[in-house]
């Protein structure tokens, strides 16, 4: 019996795998030389969603919440924990903070992460922590570092050829500090072919993967038919057959597989049955998590959905902190939890790993670490008289939340704690970046010690090959 | 009186009796190892001695335990000397200090017996030795503190007791590093690991062992030894190095491993079946000769190089062990006799070229035709394609010479040479115009100074002078990409000079040595740091690892022969100085450097690759070196340099294609004429803008050159691509984001490429406006698909081709079917490949 389910098992990778070689194509990495000397790491997912609450949410006011002071003029600074009510969630004793009773209520399928600790990389600055975040890596570096997304695309390819391995949903690089995003939306030294294929507004996401705008299908075949005939009625002998002209001819035939397959549909949100889109409508955020479930549907690899980074805006609250968070809740609230309802629904999320994350965290007084003084800090007065200034503000590293949900992570779990009185600071369990990493890879079977020569040196998914995953966290 | 108390003392301390006994005893066994250095070591095989010492590993135990645990129950009762524990720890004491001295005996015997390095072993042996002192003296203090009771005796007491259970702590530890390996249990702190994981990995040699070859080069022999090595450090070092000698077995210099164990020889060159080492490293876990013993077994990938190795007759060349285990090529120019003119072949690439080709027994191709050699020396020189008009005067042209006269008219075409060339030094210097550091004003633009540069064809020893000793308008290569926060000490803007620089200029890489000794060059990081020192105002704390080590280095340059920097001067002079030791003519590698970029440029392939590691052998030394002396003697001119090369026989044979990238940077690559490349993103915009129409509107220039008016109305002006910023469609044809120095780009096609060229709104918008003018101008289909085929293949249609078109147009084309047209011909290989 365990040896039919075995070879099944088997069966079903290699062909996954001799799929995603025929769709990555002949890879530029094939340059590369890589190594990890590790034993075979069996999976517990083969799909990554990351839900990104870019710009830094406060753990005291979403998955973490601390004691509550309502509003009132003339209050104290320094007594404000949280500046929403507690509420209960699907585990006895856990609390979320007032607006994510949605999540709370499916927190009975995964994790609550409640320690994780940011790097300290001086300025508390929001692309540089993202950077570090997404790649591992605290920039400038001397060579380009990929992105998550990126390294799992190169490992693993595409799980379904047609859908491109790593996408990436609802980040815009027209905002400010957009260069210092673009440097980890790359996929570095592993080379374009496995960067992030870019859907910056969830509702326009179909014209990525449909014929250019103002062509109809008929056309589009005309088009392709054309192509094909000049180049097999060409002069195409004449030149011999090399690796660049192979290459030219096999992506041009992936675009048109891809634009032209019914999986295709996936990006088209308006297939979505009405009810369904209704629930997950809350904006770009909430259609882009739409989008990842129909994505996942069709045998997504990595997606990234993001509530988008823009300064001062989104979870960057430098003022209004409250009111930002009430709405950024309503947000994200129903369509986290209806992603991961329906993801379980269908039985997918077993192997869909979910994580919830952000740079870092926020706080009304302490800025960075606790024990560091930091220069550049929004002003916060000692006694609140305006509600503008009733809320979290400053940055902080030192105890921040995280979800993770599916893939093999425990059901039901709270892991790590913060203290109860400012600084709510990490207190048991804490977990860095590294770790992140390597349990995401873990429960890809992804080894630790993956690495690559670049430029004669190794090159680490997570620095010096020293990360290890966290296995707690896995059921 | 004095009787008495003798008696009492025997009476009262039959233990003492015992220990005593056993201080004797020790004594024997110590003579006994005296003797045995002495003597015939024959005594030393006696069973019984063997066998006792083998039972020091589990004696130790004891001593470690009650002295320490009587220690701890002292510390809790330090309040009360008689209190109720008194008894058991009094019992505690003797009992250790008994099982110490059997724990000494024992110890001595075993060290004879055993294989173990000498300084751990002195260590152990002696701090052993001194702590079993120590808790005879406890005891004897014990007496007399139980006796007295006085309160200066108890202290005194305690105080050696607690020295004691440091002793047997200290002792214990070297005990276990002996057994275990220093690093056993230090290896597992977090901290301890860091540069241990950076293998030295070598890809030469996988390649090596991929190819058949027989014979090793010398070279290669030091690669597969240096490979070997790093296995041998990481796996067996533990038992067989300098600290612990299992078997008698070292395998950390060539001397011991060649030497073998206490079982004979453990490498038999040429012959894995009789080698004990593979043997043991392949056999099964679990098997009790297997080895290592403890620990990970060995990767596959490790146990195929040793095996590689010892058939290839386990080659360890004279004097690796010690210095200088990489090659680093020779600095000096070198100006190697020009081969006399045969067949006609004038130009000195082509005489150096006809030795090589005689040499690898290979004969002169046929030149290609005038279409293909003018779209080739177009793309490479202007990065335009030749319109149809001038394909058509240069076939018509009659001149014997026309081709050297066309080279020299394309290079000076000024704004179009600088608007093509300046994308390579824009990628070689990180020059762009939007880019990480801009939003804090950490980093520079230097485009302005870069075109005016390229366009007067600025002598390259003035160009990198102004770049290294730079000017207001020149400073962005050296001030490099400032972040705010804090920045890992290897990227600093001083270390960033260092390895730009060094990269750049001297095809070095200076990365690895700017964090650690470099595992894959002998550099150093004090060699990184006195490099970097240069673009410091103050010494810069020299950090290993990110972690400061308190230690400073004087400003130098990486090669003394080069000259010296004057530690007390101000960043700007050192850099001056830095400038002109850099320039200097004995810097043949400077020179070289630069050669060989612009050969892989036009010819698709460095003599040397990659082109950042010029200690890499080139595939023919002699015209790398003709070429750079040259280059150096006559007015170090970029120019002149495109011309000789393109104007070469060489550069004018066929092109030669490849099955896959890989095979081009192959060390044992052959050339056989120029690599066929890929169009750069910027060459494919523009030459698709020279087509169907621009592709980029003028408003989204970054750099608006001051053109001057072409004589020439039939040349085009445009937004040439190199003058955007970055976008989506330059990004997915593979134009680098400018964060670090970038020196080659891709070509090979992917999926996200080809999506963007398929439906990507900038290109396909491009199409179509296009379409709406060829619309109006061209009246019929023939006129279309002639026009089109002219222009962008330099070709007329082949009936089938014809056809096919014929078939989208139909008799009266459309705006879409012109649109749908354009693509599919841009698209085609014939297009994008430069042949």
């Amino acid at each position: 019996m365990g040896n039919t389910t075995d070879r099944r098992k088997f069966l079903k990778t290699t062909s996954a795998a001799a799929i995603a070689a025929l769709g990555a194509g002949v890879p530029m990495s094939s340059l590369l030389l890589n190594s990890c000397n590790s034993n075979k790491i069996s999976s517990t997912a083969d799909t990554v969603i990351l839900l990104w609450m870019g710009g830094g949410m406060a753990h005291t006011e979403t998955f973490d919440p601390k004691r509550y002071t309502p509003f009132t003029k003339g209050m104290q600074s320094n007594e404000v924990l949280s500046t929403f009510k507690s509420v209960p969630t699907a585990l006895d004793g856990i609390y979320f903070s007032e607006g994510l009773e949605s999540i709370g209520k499916v927190l009975d399928k995964g994790t609550a992460i409640r320690s994780y600790v940011a790097a300290d990389l001086g300025h508390i600055l929001h692309s540089r922590h993202q950077y570090h975040w997404h790649t591992c890596y605290k920039p400038p570096l001397s060579v380009l570092a990929p992105h998550i997304g990126s390294w799992i695309s190169k490992e693993l390819g595409p799980k379904n050829p047609v859908i491109p391995a790593f996408v990436d949903i609802g980040q815009r690089f027209t905002v400010g500090e957009g260069e210092e995003l673009k440097a980890f939306h790359t996929a570095g030294f592993l080379g374009n072919e496995f960067g992030p294929f870019l859907i910056p507004d969830p509702s326009s996401g179909l014209e990525s993967v449909r014929p250019p705008v103002g062509m109809n299908s008929s056309r589009f075949e005309k088009r392709n038919q054309l192509y094909n005939d000049l180049i097999s009625q060409g002069a195409a002998g004449e030149f011999g057959s090399d690796y660049q002209k192979e290459s030219l001819k096999r992506s041009m035939e992936q675009a048109y597989m891809l634009l032209n397959s019914p999986e295709a549909a996936a990006f088209d949100l308006s297939k979505e049955p009405k009810a369904s889109y209704d629930i997950y409508n809350t904006g770009k955020f909430g259609l882009g998590c739409l989008m990842a479930k129909r994505l996942t549907e069709q045998g997504a690899r990595f997606i990234s959905v993001t509530t988008e980074y823009e300064p001062f805006k989104q979870w960057d609250t430098h003022e209004n902190g409250h009111t930002t968070l009430a709405e950024m809740k309503k947000v994200i609230d129903a369509p986290i939890a209806q992603l991961i309802k329906d993801l379980d629904e269908s039985g997918r999320l077993d192997r869909t790993l979910i994580i919830l994350a952000s740079e870092f965290s926020r706080d009304m007084m302490v800025e960075g670490r606790p024990d560091l003084k930091v220069t550049e800090q929004v002003d916060q007065p000692e006694v609140i008289d305006d509600i503008k200034n009733y809320g979290m503000h400053r940055h902080f590293t030192d105890g921040c939340s995280m979800l993770m949900f599916g893939g093999g992570i425990k059901r039901g779990n709270v892991f790590g704690k913060t203290a109860d009185e400012r600084p709510c600071k990490t207190i048991e369990n804490p977990i860095v970046i590294d770790q992140v990493h390597q349990t995401i890879y873990h429960a890809l079977g992804i080894p630790p010690d993956k690495h690559y020569l670049v430029e004669e040196r190794p090159f680490y998914s997570t620095p010096d090959g020293l990360g290890k995953p966290v296995m707690e966290l896995f059921a | 009186m004095k009787r008495t108390s003798l008696r009492n003392v025997f009476k009262g301390n039959k233990l003492f009796l015992v220990s005593i006994g056993l201080v004797l005893f020790c004594l024997t066994a110590l003579l006994n190892v005296v003797l045995a250095n002495s003597a015939d070591s024959a005594t030393l095989s006696f069973w019984l001695w063997k066998f006792l010492g083998r039972l020091h590993p589990l004696m130790v135990h004891f001593p470690v335990g009650l002295l320490i645990f009587a220690a701890l129950l002292e510390f809790f009762t330090l309040k009360n000397f008689t209190s109720s524990l008194r008894p058991g720890i009094n019992i505690l004491v003797i009992a250790g200090v008994a099982t110490a001295a059997l724990s000494v005996a024992f110890g001595l015997l075993l060290a004879e017996d055993g294989d173990y390095g000498e300084d751990l072993l002195f260590l152990h042996q002696w701090i052993g030795i001194a702590t079993f002192l120590l808790a005879l003296l406890t005891w004897y203090q014990l007496k007399v503190a139980g006796k007295e009771n006085n309160t200066a005796k108890v202290r005194s007491y305690r105080l050696l007791l607690f020295l004691t259970a440091a002793g047997v702590s200290v002792a214990g530890h070297y005990g276990a590093s002996l057994t275990h390996g220093k690093d056993y249990l230090s290896s597992t702190l977090p901290w301890n690991e860091s540069v241990d994981k950076h293998l030295a990995e070598s890809s030469s040699v996988s390649a090596l062992m991929a190819s058949n070859t027989t014979t090793l080069t010398p070279k290669q022999e030091v690669e597969l030894n240096v490979q070997v090595r790093a296995i041998l450090a990481h796996n067996c070092y533990q038992c067989h190095g300098e600290e612990k000698i299992k078997g008698e077995l070292r395998l950390d210099k060539k001397e011991f491993v060649f030497k073998g164990g206490e079982n004979g020889p453990v490498i038999v060159p040429g012959n894995t079946k009789e080698s004990e080492l593979y043997r043991r490293i392949t056999l099964p876990i679990g098997h009790k000769d297997a080895m290592p013993s403890k620990g990970k077994r060995l990767s596959a990938a490790d146990v195929a190089v040793i095996e590689f190795w010892i058939q290839k007759g386990a080659p360890w060349p004279d004097g690796v062990d010690n210095q200088n285990l990489f090659k680093i090529a020779e600095l000096a120019p070198r100006n190697p006799d020009l081969p006399a003119e045969v067949n006609g072949l004038a130009n000195p690439i082509d005489r150096f070229v006809n030795q090589y080709f005689i040499a690898n027994k290979i004969t002169w191709p046929e030149v290609v035709d005038d279409k293909i050699f003018l779209r080739r020396v177009f793309l490479d020189i202007i990065g335009l394609l030749p319109t149809p008009a001038e394909l058509k005067s240069f076939i018509e042209d009659a001149r014997p010479n026309k081709r050297e006269l066309w080279v020299r008219a394309l290079l000076n075409r000024g704004d179009q040479y600088t608007a093509h060339w300046i994308t390579f030094w824009n990628d070689a210097l990180r020059n762009d115009y939007t880019g990480t550091g801009y939003i804090t004003g950490g980093r520079f633009n230097i485009t302005d100074w870069l075109y005016n540069s390229i366009k007067t064809n600025k002598p390259y020893d003035k160009f990198t002078q102004e770049l290294v000793s730079p000017t207001e308008e020149s400073k962005g290569f050296i001030e490099g990409i400032r972040w705010r926060g804090a920045v890992n000490a290897s990227q600093t803007t001083e270390m960033q000079a260092a390895q730009n620089v060094a990269q750049v200029f001297l095809g070095l890489n200076l990365k690895c040595a700017s964090c650690h000794n470099s595992f894959v060059s002998d550099w150093k990081l004090t060699d990184a740091y006195g490099f970097a020192n240069i673009f410091s105002d103050s010494s810069l704390e020299i950090n290993r690892c990110d972690k400061p080590t308190g230690k400073y280095t004087s400003p130098r340059m990486l090669w003394k022969e080069l000259g010296s920097i004057d530690s007390s001067a101000t960043r700007k002079v050192k850099m001056s100085q830095l400038a002109a030791n850099i320039i200097k003519p004995e810097n043949g590698r400077y020179y070289r450097t630069l050669v060989n970029r612009i050969w892989a440029q036009l010819m698709g392939r460095g003599l040397i690759e990659p082109v950042d590691i010029m200690d890499n052998d080139p595939w023919n030394q002699d015209i790398l070196d003709w070429l750079a002396f040259n280059f150096q003697h006559n007015g170090k001119d970029i120019k002149e340099l495109i011309f000789l090369i393109t104007t070469s026989k060489a550069y004018q044979l066929p092109s030669v294609g490849f099955k896959a990238q890989n095979e081009v940077m192959m060390q044992q690559y052959v050339f056989k004429g120029v690599v066929r490349k890929r169009m750069t993103a910027e060459q494919f915009a523009d030459a698709a803008g020279m087509v169907v129409g621009p592709i980029f509107p003028d408003s989204i220039m970054m750099y608006k050159p001051k053109f001057d008016m072409p004589s020439d109305p039939a040349i085009p002006i445009f937004a040439r691509a190199s003058f955007v910023a970055n976008n989506s469609l330059l990004t997915a044809l593979g134009r680098p984001n400018r964060e670090n120095v970038s020196t080659s780009r891709e070509s090979q096609a992917n999926l996200l490429q080809a999506l963007e060229l398929t439906n990507g709104e900038r290109f396909n918008s491009a199409m179509k406006r296009g379409a709406e003018k060829w619309k109006q101008q061209y009246k019929t289909s023939d006129a279309i698909i002639n026009e089109l085929y002219s222009r962008a293949l330099g070709r007329a249609p082949q009936p089938k081709e014809f056809v096919a078109a014929m078939k989208l147009l139909g008799a009266n084309p459309s705006v879409d079917s012109i649109q749908d047209l354009f693509w599919a011909m841009l698209l085609l290989p014939e297009f994008q490949i430069i042949y």
